[in-house]
């Protein structure tokens, strides 16, 4: 609010974090001053980059969600479109296609998954959460149909090598969320799309009168999260050795925690990818703590419902504090 | 007399306005106190701070002396405070009996209804006011000068009624529904009640009210009492200075050039077909009432909307405009009506709302954004615009509504349109930014672009046209020249009579 030549050093550091990035750091600090207490091995370099190997999946996606939730949307099918990936590549290869041929189909249906949502959402005027809900039901039991519910085994070495080896001792998967990170996080804050995104979901109407195109840029949104997705289940599968139906259930639960955590706001218009990426660190640190002090598996579910609760409040206290702020800087220019 | 209403410092803020500033007054019982001020003067958010819609940010009122503090219009409502919308508030399912006694229907101690009971009492209560209908029948099936006589009924048959409020009570009602309205306003006055009367129809207020409470910007001015104060004065009081003045003012030395702007029965699934034509330097009014179609039109020719029929042709040649972005491209821009939902993008900054419409100019071929350009254009539509803001990278919420609009405009203008289309363009924004506003449109058709303008005040629409139109009910009802322009003569051509209402 102050005028910029009265910052002091510690408020510019501040204002270029951002306060609620600061916070997160924050957290990230508190949970693994907590669980390295509970377990010494917790703050190892092996489990560091365990914990970024499991965030792959759920990182990849969080970026899909930025974008869409930023938007003004929202989208509840990547767990289902992450198993049927990991189902779909793993069969196309085991009918001995090319390794690349097999990934650049299920990223088709990536494509295809996000063209429906997109399709319910901007023709049928459903909205993104119950649009969502039935792709999220439809793909899953795809997912069980084309393989008779069986898991499906990938013998194919260049796809695992591909997708599962390690450069510089970093796994491929984890190069691949840090490359997407810096990449659509660019693209958000420094393109004309990424512009767009932010104006839709301020107002669409306002947005389309001012000349852009609402449901091109949220057709697109939605294609990206289904194609992120489609890259993460095959990355997940090919690190299983195999392609599981059952798999990923609540990714996309975990994704959305993480983007809410990380100051994207459900009212859309509001937040960015740096948020994101401190978000998803943080919430599978937690999870990845919850299993190293052997919290019982259930417990874990309860615990992320709490995790996301808390973002969901924390969500709605800065949503409050920016209101009582813009009232404030009225009342200021408005004298 | 006995009731006495008393608002004290009472202060109001929305984001980008100041909606009442310190505003103390009384109104007493067995008086008709009119509320009178500009759009945007504070009158219907005063309204709404006394029913309890909101909470006032400073200030306090009392009812006789005490401190009231409504958390709902509900709870207003059973304190004996009621406002009559414009917009009726009732149940159109339900009969005119259920509508009175709505959420308090008599009933027996099993809670079963007894609807005969309630229908004997509404039935009393019609009786009172003097009106043909029965109580069991239902509203729908009502005028809507019964509808509002209905919630008014409502209103009356709490026993401890002591405030009445009518927000624009007249604004859909005809003259012997008005003359039915006012003998019932007479009656409450009579009781003692506490009558407030927002309207802008200066006729009205001179018939049925005793006092008049004059409001400016969120202000309170004073109360004059309506049969000692002449007209002329309580306008001036109201809008601050002579308007006449500032219309007399603007530099209209310019040329009419060849036609511009051809519109050839346009219509779509809002609007009948339309036919139009506009010039190069000219500023082409459209009058009518509110719902006369006028918005309707433009959002047909710009693509916002989707055209059914016509044609539209830009120096003659024949162009289609199949979304808004098309229409920019060809030459023709629209600033809408509801700034907040349509104008503004409340999550971006100045900059980036003037920058909205030129994403394509100020990126390079991979769509990155030049932050030098964007800097740039909004530099130059804040110092063009006389924008009043901090720095550029503020938020636009943060800016006054005349500010905020001034943005839009920049926005517009940045695109280098030919036609410049302005729906309500001072809606709610103080004296001061509208005569710079007005300067705005006259500069712009002296520069040769061709200047549509929709506005609601005849006096605007007067002062600063060439040539107006009239709209009602979805069509085009005449065109004059500004200079053979009155008041009445564009009332009578927007009014709808008495049989084409539905």
């Amino acid at each position: 609010m102050e005028n910029t030549e009265k910052k002091s050093g510690l408020k510019k550091i501040v204002s270029m974090i951002g306060g609620n990035n600061l916070v997160l750091i924050g957290a990230i600090i508190v949970v693994f001053v907590l669980f390295t207490s509970l377990n010494r091995n917790f703050l190892t370099l092996q489990n560091m980059i365990n914990i970024l190997v499991a965030a792959s999946l759920i990182g990849i996606v969080a970026i899909g969600h930025t974008y869409l939730i930023i938007a003004g949307q929202n989208d509840l099918s990547p767990g289902s479109i992450a198993a049927f990936s990991g189902v779909m590549a793993a069969l196309l290869l085991g009918k001995g296609m090319p390794v690349l041929a097999a990934i650049v189909i299920t990223l088709l249906f990536g494509v295809l998954f996000g063209l429906f949502n997109a399709w319910m959402v901007n023709c049928i005027k459903l909205e993104a959460f119950i649009a969502t809900l039935v792709t999220q039901t439809i793909v899953r039991g795809f997912a069980y149909i084309i393989c008779d519910g069986r898991p499906v085994a990938i013998s194919n070495r260049t796809f695992i090598v591909l997708l599962n080896s390690r450069f510089l001792n970093i796994p491929v998967a984890v190069w691949i969320m840090l490359i997407a990170f810096v990449l659509f996080g660019f693209i958000l804050s420094r393109t004309r799309f990424g512009r767009s995104i932010y104006a839709i979901g301020g107002s669409a109407e306002a947005a389309r009168l001012a000349g852009l195109n609402p449901k091109r840029i949220v057709t697109i949104c939605f294609i990206l999260i289904g194609v992120l997705t489609a890259l993460g289940g095959m990355t997940f599968a090919a690190r299983m050795n195999a392609g599981q139906p059952a798999a990923n259930i609540n990714l996309e639960f975990d994704a959305i925690t993480a983007v809410i955590l990380g100051g994207v706001s459900f009212a859309g218009g509001v937040g960015g990818m740096f948020g994101t990426v401190l978000g998803v660190f943080l919430i599978q640190a937690f999870g990845t703590g919850l299993i190293m002090v052997n919290v019982p598996t259930f417990w874990q579910n309860v615990a992320k419902g709490a995790l996301l609760l808390f973002a969901l409040t924390f969500d709605y206290i800065r949503k409050e504090r920016r209101e009582k702020e813009l009232i404030a800087a009225s009342k200021k220019n408005a004298q | 007399m006995g009731d006495i209403l008393e608002f004290k410092h009472i202060s109001k803020y929305f984001p980008g306005v100041k909606a009442l500033d310190d505003i103390c007054f009384k109104a007493y019982g067995g008086e008709v106190l009119a509320f009178l001020g500009e759009n945007g003067a504070g009158k219907s958010t005063l309204l709404k701070v006394l029913n309890g819609d909101y909470k006032p940010d400073a200030g306090e009122y009392l009812l006789n002396g005490e401190q009231k503090h409504f958390h709902s219009p509900q709870e207003a409502i059973e304190e004996g405070i009621s406002v009559i919308y414009q917009e009726r508030q009732i149940l159109l399912e339900l009969s005119v009996a259920e509508n009175i006694y709505l959420g308090r229907m008599p009933a027996n101690k099993f809670g079963v209804i007894n609807t005969g009971k309630a229908n004997q009492m509404a039935k009393k209560i019609i009786e009172d006011f003097g009106l043909p209908i029965a109580p069991t029948t239902k509203v729908k099936d009502l005028s809507i000068a019964y509808q509002q006589m209905v919630e008014i009924m409502k209103a009356y048959s709490r026993e401890n009624l002591k405030v009445v409020c009518f927000d624009e009570p007249t604004a859909s009602l005809s003259d012997s529904e008005i003359d039915s309205l006012f003998a019932i306003i007479e009656k409450l006055k009579a009781q003692g009640k506490i009558i407030i009367y927002v309207s802008h129809r200066m006729s009205e207020i001179r018939r049925i009210t005793d006092k008049v409470a004059i409001f400016k910007d969120g202000h309170y001015i004073d109360t004059v009492k309506t049969q000692e104060t002449p007209e002329k004065e309580m306008i001036k009081m109201m809008v601050g200075r002579d308007l006449g003045d500032i219309y007399a003012k603007l530099d209209k030395d310019k040329e009419i050039g060849d036609v511009l702007l051809e519109v050839k029965d346009v219509s779509s699934d809002y609007v009948k077909p339309v036919s139009f034509t506009l010039h190069k330097g000219e500023v082409l009014g459209f009058s009518g009432l509110v719902g006369a179609g006028r918005t309707e039109v433009m959002r047909a020719i710009i693509g916002a909307d989707p055209m059914r029929s016509g044609e539209v042709y830009l120096e003659g040649k024949k162009i289609v405009n199949r979304s808004p972005r098309e229409a920019m491209e060809n030459g023709i821009v629209l600033v809408p009506e509801d700034r907040k939902l349509q104008g503004i993008l409340s999550n971006l900054s100045v900059e980036g709302n003037i920058n909205i419409s030129l994403l394509k100019k100020n990126s390079n071929k991979l769509g990155v954004i030049s932050r030098r350009k964007e800097a740039r254009e909004a530099a130059e539509g804040i110092k063009n615009f006389r924008i009043k803001t901090p720095s550029p990278e503020k938020k636009i919420v943060e800016l006054s509504g005349g500010n905020q609009q001034k943005c839009i405009v920049a926005r517009s203008i940045a695109t280098e349109p030919k036609v410049l289309i302005l729906d309500e363009p001072t809606k709610g924004i103080d004296v001061g930014a509208k005569s710079e506003f007005y300067e705005m449109i006259c500069k712009f058709a002296k520069q040769g672009l061709g200047v549509i303008l929709i506005s609601s005040e005849l006096p605007e629409v007067m002062g600063l046209s060439d040539r107006i139109i009239v709209m009602r009910a979805l069509q085009v009802s005449g065109e004059i020249m500004a200079k053979d322009a009155t008041e009445t003569r564009l009332l009578s051509m927007g009014m709808i009579e008495e049989r084409e209402r539905g």
